[in-house]
């Protein structure tokens, strides 16, 4: 996981306007972005290069987030933080039940995504730090 | 009954003396006498036996009518005496339980419980002395829940188990209990709570979407801001809609899910009372608190109760004013108030504010909108952390709604 440049989000998230828009502030703002519709063609895109941070949404037709996450675990560790960014009504459950290490619950602000993936990837566009979470 | 009465007092009364007129013998007389006697004896005997005879056969024609009565019922009967044991269960119970005799549908309770997976409507084992039929036995006389139980096809059964104590005044205690199938109601009442949570899901993925953008052209376009502004509050208030109904259909449906979490109530007012501003420009939102009240409760849905009777403070005083929140702390509880200075409610309408749909200024020239859900929501809440929700109002003068949990004890 040691590819050159900022480290890389991956988006999955199967309304195309939502990704196309997630997609363009993050990659405004100096970040790598790659983007799947759904579980598989994230888990394959993971598998590639496995990303800094991924933003999950749960339900997709498709493999779901549940199914991703699960896979994604087990193939790569807890390395990678997931966040969840779900439509479900308690966004917080749905973290837990995934294991996942933060949550947004749609609808969201533009400055929380922005300030999530700063969060877990510090200043925008810069390197990942080495922080032990 | 009469007659043999009137005879037998004119028997007492005249027999001696007919005798005496009638046999002269001294000697005859006592031998006609002894011999009336018994005859008396004889036939009162007689008598006495037909008549019991009447009255056990009229009992056991009215047990078996009782019994085919029972029977012939929809919904299954138990007995249960003060064993306690199942001692009794008609045809219908044998159906429920898919019983191949009726023995096998009685016995020990406790171990019927087991026999039949007896647990209540959230799946948790019922202890013994809450068994519907050993409070009734206890004296309940109006015990009611519901429950699931297994039949022996091994599928489960959503039952409404309601018991009575049976009242008679000798004979040892006995209790019977009803047990009707709910299983297709609670399907037909999931389905549609489903139904409600995916519709209200799949209305926010579009209005995070429209919300995103219009962040995105606010950034953009700063001389459109206003007009953006707006889009986004509309979708706010959308969005808040959306979620009451998830919470109304969520609330009823999975009743496990609540979460428990330290928080100062006053502190997440604070945060609530800072978003909710931008859509209340025409009213003063003020927050009062004497330090902070720690509750141990579920703080997203804690924060909708507070954001929903701040909305209704502000919806409900079109003229604008203050929208007061003040938090107390006293006797183990804090309690949230929120006064406005709006329209206030009907006395005649306020009865009924808490009721699920219920808009008390429906259909009048005030009617600000909304689903009659805000409140409804609040309660069930608010009543599932153990708190109390209550109001004051005079119509023109404004509402005080206010609310109280559990103060968090000192354990972190």
């Amino acid at each position: 996981m040691s590819a050159a440049g900022p480290a890389s989000i991956l988006i999955v998230e199967d309304d195309p306007d939502l990704l196309t828009l997630m997609d363009m502030i993050l990659t405004e703002s100096g970040w790598r972005v790659r983007t799947a519709p759904e579980g598989r063609a994230a888990l394959a895109l993971a598998a590639d290069e496995v990303p800094g941070l991924v933003l999950l949404d749960m339900r997709m037709p498709g493999m779901n987030g549940w199914d991703f996450a699960r896979e994604f675990r087990a193939r790569h560790g807890r390395a990678c933080p997931i966040v969840v960014v779900t439509a479900a009504e308690n966004a917080r459950r749905r973290a837990e039940e995934i294991g996942a290490d933060a949550w947004l619950a749609k609808p969201f602000d533009l400055d929380e995504v922005l300030s999530m993936v700063a969060r877990f990837l510090g200043p925008a566009g810069g390197e990942r730090p080495d922080a032990d979470r | 009954m009469a007659i043999y009465a009137v005879l037998g007092v004119a028997w007492i009364a005249f027999s001696d003396r007919a005798v005496r007129l009638l046999v002269s013998d001294p000697d005859l007389r006592t031998t006609v006498q002894t011999a009336k006697g018994s005859a008396f004896v004889l036939v009162t005997a007689a008598i006495l036996f037909f008549l019991v005879r009447r009255s056990e056969r009229g009992l056991r024609a009215l047990g078996a009518e009782v019994r085919a009565t029972v029977d012939s019922m929809g919904d299954a009967v138990l007995i249960v005496d003060a064993t306690p044991r199942v001692v009794e269960a008609n045809r219908a119970a044998l159906q429920l339980l898919g019983a191949a005799s009726k023995e096998e549908a009685l016995g020990p309770l406790a171990e019927w419980g087991r026999r039949w997976q007896f647990r209540s409507a959230d799946g948790e084992p019922i202890p013994l002395e809450r068994y519907a039929t050993v409070r009734a036995l206890a004296g309940e006389t109006n015990v009611r829940y519901d429950a699931i139980l297994r039949r022996s096809d091994g599928q489960d059964v959503f039952i409404s188990v309601s018991a009575a104590p049976v009242e008679r005044p000798r004979g040892r205690p006995l209790a019977v209990a009803v047990l009707r199938d709910v299983s297709p109601a609670r399907r037909l009442d999931e389905a549609r709570e489903e139904f409600l949570a995916t519709a209200a899901h799949e209305f926010k993925t579009p209005l995070a979407v429209i919300k995103a953008y219009a962040q995105l052209m606010a950034k953009r376009e700063p001389a459109e801001g206003q007009a953006l502004a707006v889009i986004q509050r509309q979708v706010d208030r959308l969005s808040r809609l959306v979620q009451h109904l998830l919470d109304t259909s969520r609330l009823r449906l999975d009743s496990g899910e609540v979460t428990h979490e330290r928080f100062d109530l006053a502190a997440l007012a604070g945060e609530v009372i800072e978003r909710m501003r931008s859509i209340a420009p025409r009213h003063e939102l003020r927050l009062a608190s004497s330090g902070p009240a720690t509750v141990l409760a579920d703080r997203d849905r804690i924060a909708r109760v507070i954001a929903s009777l701040v909305e209704n403070g502000v919806r409900f005083s079109p003229a604008g004013g203050a929208v007061e929140t003040r938090i107390e702390i006293g006797r183990g509880e804090a309690t949230l108030s929120v006064r406005d200075g709006g329209l206030g409610i009907p006395q005649e309408r306020q009865a009924r504010v808490f009721e699920r749909y219920y808009r008390a200024h429906a259909g009048t020239p005030e009617d600000p909108g909304g689903l009659g859900l805000g409140l409804d929501v609040s309660r069930e809440i608010v009543q599932r952390h153990g708190g109390r929700i209550w109001f004051e109002s005079s119509p023109g003068e404004g509402s005080t709604f206010h609310f109280s949990l559990p103060l968090a004890g000192e354990k972190a």
